[in-house]
């Protein structure tokens, strides 16, 4: 199609117009596909910007959520016609690497810290690499609070509180990798017992526990749900679009990074790496400041050019400087601490309402007329509401993280073990109902 | 051959051509279903770990109260979803087949929309009209102080599947009734019956069997979808606990394709039912040469009483199309009974991108619809018109495609097909051909449906009338068979057609490329952000215009040609 | 069919129909033109005519389901015109029979006196006694679909009859009959008929079933009643060309009447004038019509008067008549011989002379 002189005269064209870039011995051109969980306002300008910055290229958008796209790379992979992984969520990367679909590339970018927070950039092994920063908080419709006269959040425990019952929405962390990390942060932040009971008491408000991330702030912006547990970017793009929708970071919180990542075998290597570059040089990370994207660069240096509303990582300490994260423990745990939330909370969420209602309504009726008896009583239905059927040991324990991996030896299977989680926490979430309201009974 | 003349039609085995047709759909259906199917859920039989053959997962199934819990909503769901349907559907189906009503099209038409409800997009429209602090309840909060949870728990998924897929009833119940010959209704009205005893004693019975082909078309479907229940977050029925299993990564679990066989076997049993309660009777009412289809005329007041039942039913089931209409002119529409304000920008937006969106939608929903019709129509006179042995089979693999999950089939197609290169090397699971028929498979049990009733209904002497005449079978089919079951054919075609054009979950896992993608596709890119929801529902007002007017075509033919068959007599 | 008694929970108290000045018109076609017919309580009547004549709309239009544009129709003196169908008491069985396939021969028979409210117990008794009226009490439990035209034909008749309606309409319910069954069953119609005493309107286009089973016919072309009067009636007096050629054979000649005086003839188109009969009335445009019988055939000597020479063209023989096609001029007639026993038969070619009895012969305009 194209003449030998004009590839020649464009790849001499770019190590003009390229300042950090590589030694060009091969100028990528052609198509590059991209596997991404990200949304069109995110894919067209960064495709409108490369494609710019590299004539002769296109970028191929495949759009799937990223459990879809990891399916989608591991069916295909006999045959990969995939160059580049592009999502939010570090575990897919784990995922994606732990059965050799990613390989290494050379990073040319500078300038990009090691950690943000405390979160690593990028994988230590260099398999894939952090671009843009997200912090989880709590994201909620102004109108509907001012109609509803409810407060506005600041913590996470704020969101246990009764007035807040029935208002909150959040996405399941078995099907939302950043989601999986926000609890994960509490329950690593406030140790595995205090964690789990912190989780609890939000989730005894929970409205709807959402299947896909995005469920959660499209409930908030359409007013169908009060407060949403999201991440930064879904409330920032929200606000950008016009919606009455306020978002607040809260003391306990994380700053994940986004990432992106080259398939093992991909057809156009070259071109699927200058594209990683590009996401990490400035001129790339300069477009996730456009307000349909509104995520935080990993340059620092590119903050001199963001709205003074987008918050600062790297200036702002309090911002997810609190937890230290464990990605080891995280990643080792992850579908027990999955399972559990499905099991205690997801599909149990009417009992575990019916037992809150009950525990906020007595304590209500306490603080109006005092009653040790009641008092007793109220500590017994929350601990009973807090109890978890197994410890952080044993959530780590290869007994309990085989069932979930078709693991090879001979242990419990995982619908065994969700059986006995979920008959767990029905009955406990039953005998704390009854004794709140026994506590009603004696504080009337 | 002498054997062969003497024995009627309906008592011979099958002609060489039969069975060598009953061969052909076998082996597509092997090829395109089975075999990509088997390859995904033949884990559920599977010990953990080792790989042996087992039934363990399946007393897991029965032993974990959550799943047991899920079966019996689904069960719940499904029979009440059919009630509400039908209450929907009859009064539909019924004036505008039996009576001269203007605007009979238009209504049946309109009538058959809520089936075409893009993705995502429906959703969100849906809830900011129903939804707890939907426009509805808004406005009743504000006036009388209190709400109705339309879209909460069970209930809340059977309004919304009753709204949904009432059409399944509508269009195969109609097509019933307009071969209900007349006589049947006067010899009824000449003993003294009239009015509503009329439709329950003589005209229902009759059109029992489009009444069933839409009714477990409804049951299964219902019991099948999970999106509906995911929208309203109902999680504790089996499909979208099959669907969460199955798209949970790093979770080598079998219990997602362990629901998955159980929705393929309680489907299978439904459609196997609903035959078995037409089996035993006969209802081939199609005496053409008798009073043929004369449409009665209301008395005034009738006719008034018939708009405003209609009016109704349409305004209930098409708000959720005027939501998504007014979703794409709003620019914020938040907590309040209406949109802030209104725009044409998501119309600009999307209208550049859209026209490879509706081209493919077009090309890739027909073609499927009319692989669907071909094969269902080829089933279902193998079925009802040979005794061929293994024939009720095809008709049980073809209907337990409407249970196999959306993306287990998709699955299945990129581990059967990603290995096969085609000519110039690419994978030809890449090709877009699969989509085609992945679509098909998909939708093959309505067209199925539909021209099983269609057939039921023809007596056989008509096509023995044609044999006598010296007409070869084929050409006994292609000019008496066909023609009569045109009706049937069409809302077939239809319903597959529309469906197909709206749907994802098979094609989200098998699109390649832009290039290739549908507008479904399309919709769910845009709506996973907040700038994406007005673009989006302006290209789902676009898709749900589009197969619109494809119905209302369809609908004309249908008219017109049962005009014809009219004035006959 | 048995000839059970009939007891009298069948029986029906028989009214009479009146139909009055009658229009009725398909958009700008009109079926019916101003038709006035009236039929006898505990009658057997006839609607007879080709197809397109109007007999089933006249029909349907006393059964309801066809709406005059204007006119009137009394069933037992009670004006019922605007009454629905399920309100009139007028039993139809239709052509097709229309008996619903989901239910057996049982539920259809029951199913009128169901929609009556009849006590359950009753309904019992009067299905078996209808059913046994027609012969088909051991075929109660099967469907429709299970049996032969005749039997459908008969549960048809039963289902009606079984509701005791004023008036039984039959649609032309021999025509999805054989031959022989055809035969059998109109003999049973009239049979029932006579036993329950019921008025009954039949609509058919074949004369010989008019004329075996019915009291009084009316004959209809265009959308009018032509004429109406018992079969003989009809026969030796038709009251216009229509009739005379539409009941039986008949012979019609053109010409033109003379009038000579006091004395009249009838002058053939080929010339030949026959005087016509003091006693005849004859209209002005009238043409001349005589039955096959009513004509003898001999051997060409001895012509004028009312001879005609002609040729025989071809014959048939039927027994105890030849039926002999000749050639007169350029018209074509028939005539019936009697044959006995050693007579000889005129061959076709042969020259022959034919004599009208001008006394039976007949002068009409159409």
């Amino acid at each position: 199609m194209k003449s030998y002189s004009k590839i020649a005269y464009l790849a001499a064209l770019m190590c003009v117009s390229l300042p950090a870039s590589e030694a060009l011995s091969q100028a990528p051109t052609g198509k590059v596909t991209v596997v991404t969980s990200f949304s069109k306002d995110v894919t067209d300008p960064f495709k409108k910007a490369f494609e710019k910055a590299y004539p002769g290229t296109t970028l191929e958008v495949q759009n799937r959520n990223t459990n879809a796209g990891v399916k989608f790379v591991e069916e295909t992979k006999s045959n990969n016609q995939v160059d580049l992984f592009w999502a939010s969520a570090p575990d897919a990367f784990e995922v994606l690497k732990g059965k050799g679909l990613l390989q290494k590339i050379t990073i040319t970018a500078t300038g990009i810290p090691e950690k943000v927070g405390s979160f690593p950039i990028n994988d230590p092994q260099g398999f894939y690499y952090g671009f843009a920063a997200s912090g989880y908080g709590i994201m909620w419709n102004d109108r509907y609070v001012k109609a509803n006269k409810l407060p506005e959040p600041k913590e996470w425990s704020d969101l246990a509180k009764a007035p807040y019952f029935d208002h909150v929405s959040i996405s399941a962390p078995s099907r939302s990798g950043t989601t999986h990390l926000t609890i994960e942060t509490i329950l690593q932040g406030e140790g595995w017992d205090k964690g789990w009971r912190t989780v609890k008491e939000l989730g005894g408000n929970f409205r709807t526990v959402t299947d896909r991330s995005f469920g959660v702030p499209e409930a908030v912006n359409s007013g169908q749900v009060g407060y949403g547990i999201v991440i930064d970017f879904f409330a920032f793009s929200g606000q950008a679009s016009g919606f009455p929708v306020k978002f607040v970071y809260p003391t306990v919180t994380t700053l994940v990074p986004a990432n992106v990542a080259v398939i093992t075998n991909a057809p156009n290597k070259t071109a699927a790496a200058a594209f990683v570059n590009y996401l990490l040089s400035p001129a790339g990370q300069e477009v996730l400041l456009e307000p349909g994207i509104s995520r935080l660069p990993v340059n620092p240096a590119v903050y001199a050019k963001a709205p003074p509303s987008l918050p600062n990582p790297f200036t702002d300490k309090s911002l997810g400087a609190q937890v230290k994260f464990d990605v080891n423990i995280s990643e080792k745990r992850t579908n027990p601490v999955d399972t559990l939330f499905d099991q205690l909370i997801t599909f149990q969420l009417d009992g575990l309402k019916a037992a809150t209602k009950a525990v906020h309504d007595a304590e209500a009726a306490l603080a109006k007329k005092d009653n040790a008896q009641a008092r007793g009583l109220i500590k017994e239905a929350r601990d009973l509401i807090a109890a978890m059927p197994i410890t952080a040991a044993e959530a780590e324990s290869p007994e309990i993280t085989g069932a979930f991996t078709g693991a090879k030896e001979k242990g419990a299977r995982q619908a065994e073990l969700e059986q006995k989680w979920a008959a767990f926490a029905k009955e406990r979430y039953a005998q704390a109902k009854t004794k709140a309201e026994e506590a009603l009974k004696l504080a009337r | 051959m002498a054997l062969a003349i003497a024995r009627p039609l309906g008592r011979l085995l099958a002609s060489p051509g039969q069975a060598a047709l009953a061969g052909v759909i076998a082996l597509f259906l092997l090829l395109f279903l089975v075999v990509p199917v088997t390859t995904v859920i033949y884990v559920a039989f599977t010990e953990k770990g080792t790989g042996v053959f087992t039934l363990i997962n399946f007393v897991d199934f029965f032993r974990t109260d959550l799943f047991v819990n899920a079966f019996w909503n689904s069960i719940y769901v499904s029979t009440a979803t059919v009630l509400v349907a039908s209450i929907f559907a009859l009064p539909l189906a019924y004036i505008t087949t039996r009576f001269s009503f203007r605007g009979a099209v238009l209504i049946q038409t309109l009538g058959f929309l809520p089936l075409i409800m893009p993705p995502f997009a429906g959703a969100v429209a849906m809830q900011l009209l129903f939804g707890r602090n939907g426009s509805v309840n808004l406005l009743l909060d504000d006036w009388f102080g209190f709400k109705i949870g339309l879209m909460e728990g069970l209930n809340g998924v059977v309004f919304v599947q009753a709204v949904h897929y009432f059409p399944f009833i509508l269009v195969n119940l109609s097509a019933a009734l307009r071969n209900i010959d007349r006589s049947m209704e006067e010899a009824a009205q000449n003993l003294g019956c009239s009015g509503f005893r009329l439709f329950r004693r003589v005209v229902f019975p009759l059109a029992l069997p489009g009444y069933v082909a839409g009714a477990s078309l409804v049951f299964v479907k219902v019991f099948d979808d999970l999106a509906t229940p995911l929208l309203l977050n109902v999680k504790d029925m089996l499909a979208p606990q099959a669907y969460l299993r199955v798209t949970s990564i790093g979770i080598a679990d079998p219990m997602g394709y362990v629901i998955a066989v159980v929705l393929i076997v309680v489907s299978v049993l439904a459609m196997w039912a609903s035959t078995l309660t037409l089996s035993s009777k006969d209802y081939a009412t199609v005496q053409r040469g008798g009073g043929g289809l004369a449409k009665r005329t209301l008395r005034p007041w009738e006719s008034a009483v018939a708009y405003c039942v209609v009016g109704l039913i349409l305004a209930l089931v098409l708000a959720p199309h005027l939501g998504l209409l007014l979703l794409s002119f709003a620019t914020v529409w938040s907590f309040s009974p209406l949109p802030d304000a209104y725009t044409f920008a998501h119309y600009a937006r999307v209208f550049g991108d859209s026209s490879v969106y509706i081209k493919n939608t077009l090309v890739y929903a027909s073609l499927a619809a009319l692989i669907d019709v071909l094969i269902g129509g080829a089933i279902a006179y193998l079925i009802l018109r040979t005794k061929l042995i293994g024939r009720q089979g095809l008709d049980w693999a073809a209907s337990a495609a409407l249970a196999v999950p959306g993306v287990v089939l998709g699955i299945g197609y990129l581990r059967t097909f990603y290995d096969v290169p085609m000519p110039d090397g690419r994978p030809l699971a890449t090709f877009w051909m699969m989509i085609v028929l992945a679509l098909a498979i998909r939708r093959l049990p309505y067209a199925l449906r539909a021209c099983h009733a269609a057939l039921e209904q023809i007596s056989v002497s008509l096509e023995e009338a044609a044999e006598n005449l010296g007409a070869t079978k084929m050409r006994t089919v292609r000019r008496v068979v066909v023609p009569l079951m045109t009706g049937g054919i069409l809302a077939g075609f239809i319903s597959s057609f529309a469906t197909a054009a709206v749907e994802l979950s098979a094609t989200l896992m098998l699109v390649q490329s832009n290039s290739d993608a549908p507008l479904a596709y399309g919709l769910y890119v845009l709506m996973q952000s907040p700038a994406g929801r007005g673009p989006g529902a302006a290209l789902g007002v676009i898709a749900v215009i589009l197969v619109a007017i494809c119905t209302f075509l369809s609908h004309v033919v249908i008219e017109r040609s049962q005009r014809a068959k009219g004035a006959l007599h | 069919m048995s000839q059970t008694v009939i007891s009298p929970s069948l029986r029906a108290t028989a009214a009479g129909v009146r139909v009055e000045n009658v229009n009725l018109a398909y958009g700008s076609n009109p079926v019916l033109k101003n038709v006035s017919v009236e039929i006898e309580p505990g009658e057997f009547f006839a609607f007879l005519g080709p197809s397109g004549s109007g007999k089933t709309t006249l029909l349907r239009l006393i059964a309801g389901f066809n709406k005059a544009d204007s006119g009137t129709v009394f069933v037992g003196g009670k004006d019922i015109t605007d009454l629905p169908p399920w309100k009139r008491d007028v039993g139809m069985v239709f052509q097709s029979y229309a008996l619903w396939p989901h239910m057996t021969v049982q539920r259809n028979v029951a199913f009128g006196l169901e929609e009556r409210k009849v006590p359950r117990a009753e309904i019992k008794a009067r299905v078996a006694k209808a059913l046994d009226l027609v012969g088909l009490g051991h075929l109660a439990d099967r469907r429709p679909s299970q049996l032969s035209g005749g039997q459908q034909q008969r549960v048809a008749v039963a289902r009606t009859v079984v509701v005791q309606p004023k008036v039984l309409l039959l649609d032309e319910p021999l025509s999805n009959l054989d031959a022989k069954m055809r035969v059998q069953v109109r003999r049973e119609l009239r049979d029932l008929q006579q036993r329950l005493g019921l008025t009954t309107i039949f609509v058919t286009h074949d004369q010989e079933e008019a004329n075996t089973i019915c009291d009084r016919i009316a004959v209809m072309s265009d959308g009018v009643i032509q004429q109406v009067g018992s079969p003989m009636e009809l026969y030796e007096h038709p009251a216009n060309l229509f009739v005379a050629n539409f009941l039986g054979s008949a012979n019609i000649l053109d010409g033109s009447v003379l009038t000579e005086g006091a004395a009249r003839a009838f002058q053939l188109t080929g010339g030949i004038r026959f005087p016509i009969p003091a006693s005849a009335s004859v209209p002005t445009d009238a043409k001349l019509v005589f039955r096959p019988q009513d004509a003898s055939i001999g051997s060409t000597a001895g012509g004028g008067g009312n001879a005609l020479s002609g040729v025989v063209m071809h014959r048939e023989f039927l027994g105890s008549v030849v039926r002999y096609a000749v050639r007169i001029g350029d018209s074509d007639i028939i005539v019936d011989a009697p044959f006995r026993s050693g007579d000889a038969l005129y061959e076709p070619g042969a020259s022959i002379t034919v004599r009208i009895s001008l006394e039976s012969a007949l002068w009409l305009s159409s």
